[in-house]
């Protein structure tokens, strides 16, 4: 029972990382990425290759891994910077689309749709972390150093100016701000935080393949941010939390077969965005009324 | 003549995607609404066929005919049920793609848990192929795709130029308030539009079950092809919706001539990611105020 809810607990931080991460460009700067999951999979065959070639190291690991999805994030950044709404929408959707393509054939990388195997376990300053336990602790305070990040940069001059930006881009740039650096940053940071998510992920598992960093996992992301709240700090981690739950408890339910469960969740949670959208768009956290 | 293959296929698949993206694209330039259910009225249209079809074994008219009945109740409730009441208070982007987004979602599981999560094909006369040489071959079902995208978009033109329906949402793509002003109802011109756009989805829908098949995700690709053609093609015009669905069908087909298939898709996509990049405007747009 003890192993099973430190699975539940570990899958949830992952997840609340990748939830908090979209909410910063989505909530707070206006930035529709359906491509998050991309770097959620950086994060993961970054740590992986670094995992299995470099050394075991978790601070290594997860340096490297923010770094490279850091730098590969401009390629969101660029259509970003140019357009807005729908069309950036599509324009990460094809990034989405190119890079798990990638992922499934660059088999020298990511070893193709096979993935790879046996990344062995993380060392945090020369400590083995093997079990469950030690693991769902690294995983917390991980969560807990991100939403950190999130919250400071939020609260700083930078996160007022992101917000200003979301509200109205020709106003924030009337007041002097510099709209190209400051979204790009904001695009960078949300993507190399959400590649520490991928770096646990790739510990955790000791496996990575393309199947989890489809664009299925974007929408699963997208809908932890959307049911909680964007443009909250909690709301996110709330979203993660229901939505990584709710499977567990669909399970105890006696009337649904076990091979369905998929679907249910999937009907539940696009319900559930369906109805939030016309009744109470700012989420469950967000504030009634307010679009976030 | 492995290009002369792929240039039919490519062909074939163009028509398909032609189909549907002129409808999402009427849909988009009229009413300004991100119809992402698009794809979710594709597939309803396609396996609500092949329920009648191939698993009642009802005749072919009757298929069809309940496969456009089904498109074009789902694509006015749509309007009627969760686009207008969400423009009502939350008019923004984001609201309406949300919502529209939950809803393929569920229609995507449901279609799993109804239909089964396989490969679904409808085998006519019309889907085997004969060699017309060596190397060569060719179904009637391509030649009926292309003639049938024909027929739909000459129909539709005479709709759009010669029709006051048709008229009036070209003009509801230029201004709701001067349409207003002329005594139309915007709500009940929108309406019009997702009843034609859905329409529009039926054949294609049709043709792909009968010759690549269906499964439950058949919606988001249809969807993002749709999505693609109308942005390359240019937002407002449904001829580029329609050379652009065709131009993406020939590329992913005619670049599995030096790539991996498995690549075709991505093909696309980049062709989408560096209009955006470099002409967000696209083939035949004019240039958008955003």
């Amino acid at each position: 029972m003890a192993a099973y809810l430190t699975n539940i607990g570990t899958l949830i931080c992952i997840n609340a990382i990748l939830a908090m991460t979209l909410n910063f460009i989505l909530g707070y700067a206006g930035i529709f990425s359906v491509a998050h999951a991309l770097f959620f999979g950086i994060g993961a065959y970054t740590t992986a290759n670094v995992a299995l070639h470099l050394t075991h190291s978790f601070p290594i690991a997860v340096v490297l891994s923010m770094a490279v999805a850091g730098l590969l994030s401009l390629t969101l950044a660029l259509p970003a910077l140019r357009v807005r709404g729908e069309y950036f929408v599509a324009a990460s959707l094809g990034l989405q689309v190119l890079g798990q393509t990638l992922f499934s054939e660059w088999k020298a990388v990511t070893g193709g749709m096979g993935g790879i195997t046996g990344i062995p376990a993380a060392s945090v300053f020369g400590l083995e972390v093997v079990d469950r336990l030690p693991f769902f602790l690294l995983s917390l305070v991980m969560l807990a150093a991100v939403a950190a990040a999130i919250a400071a940069i939020v609260r700083s001059s930078f996160g007022r100016s992101l917000k200003a930006i979301r509200d109205s881009e020709s106003a924030a740039s009337a007041f002097g701000k510099d709209v190209t650096a400051i979204k790009t940053m904001a695009v960078v940071v949300s993507s190399s935080l959400a590649a520490v998510g991928g770096t646990l992920y790739a510990f955790y598992i000791s496996f990575v393949n393309v199947e989890s960093f489809t664009f299925d996992t974007t929408v699963l992301v997208t809908a932890m941010v959307i049911i909680g709240g964007t443009g909250t700090l909690v709301g996110p981690l709330v979203g993660a939390v229901i939505l990584m739950v709710l499977p567990v408890a669909l399970s105890y339910t006696p009337f649904i077969p076990q091979t369905e469960i998929g679907s249910v969740q999937q009907i539940l949670y696009g319900c559930a965005m369906v109805l939030l959208m016309l009744y109470r768009p700012s989420g469950l956290v967000g504030a009634p009324g307010g679009r976030a | 003549m492995l290009a002369l293959q792929l240039l039919l296929n490519g062909l074939q698949a163009g028509a398909i995607y032609a189909l549907t993206a002129v409808g999402f694209s009427l849909i988009f330039g009229a009413t300004r609404i991100f119809h992402f259910a698009h794809g979710s009225t594709f597939a309803i249209a396609g396996y609500v066929f092949y329920w009648v079809f191939a698993v009642r074994q009802l005749p072919l008219a009757v298929a069809v005919g309940a496969s456009a009945l089904a498109a074009l109740a789902f694509g006015t409730a749509m309007d009627r049920f969760i686009y207008r009441p969400v423009q009502q208070h939350q008019g923004s982007f984001f609201t309406v793609f949300i919502a529209s987004f939950g809803v393929s979602i569920v229609v995507q599981a449901l279609i799993g848990m109804v239909m089964g999560r396989t490969f679904v094909t409808v085998s006519t006369p019309l889907s085997a192929s004969t060699m017309l040489a060596e190397g060569l071959y060719v179904a009637p079902m391509a030649g009926l795709a292309v003639v049938t995208a024909l027929v739909f978009f000459a129909c539709l033109g005479w709709v759009l130029v010669r029709t006051d329906i048709g008229v009036a949402l070209r003009a509801l793509s230029h201004s709701h308030a001067l349409v207003r002003a002329y005594g139309l109802d915007p709500q009940v011109l929108s309406r019009h539009a997702f009843a034609i756009g859905s329409l529009l989805a039926v054949p294609a829908a049709v043709i792909t079950a009968c010759t690549s098949g269906l499964n439950p995700s058949i919606g988001n690709h249809a969807m993002l092809i749709s999505l693609a053609a109308t942005i390359v093609g240019g937002v407002g015009s449904l001829k580029g919706a329609a050379c652009a669905g065709m131009i993406l069908g020939l590329a992913e087909n005619l670049s599995s001539w030096k790539l991996p298939t498995e690549w075709s898709e991505a093909v696309s996509f980049v062709v989408l990611f560096l209009f955006i990049i470099f002409r967000p405007s696209g083939l035949f747009g004019v240039e958008q105020k955003r």
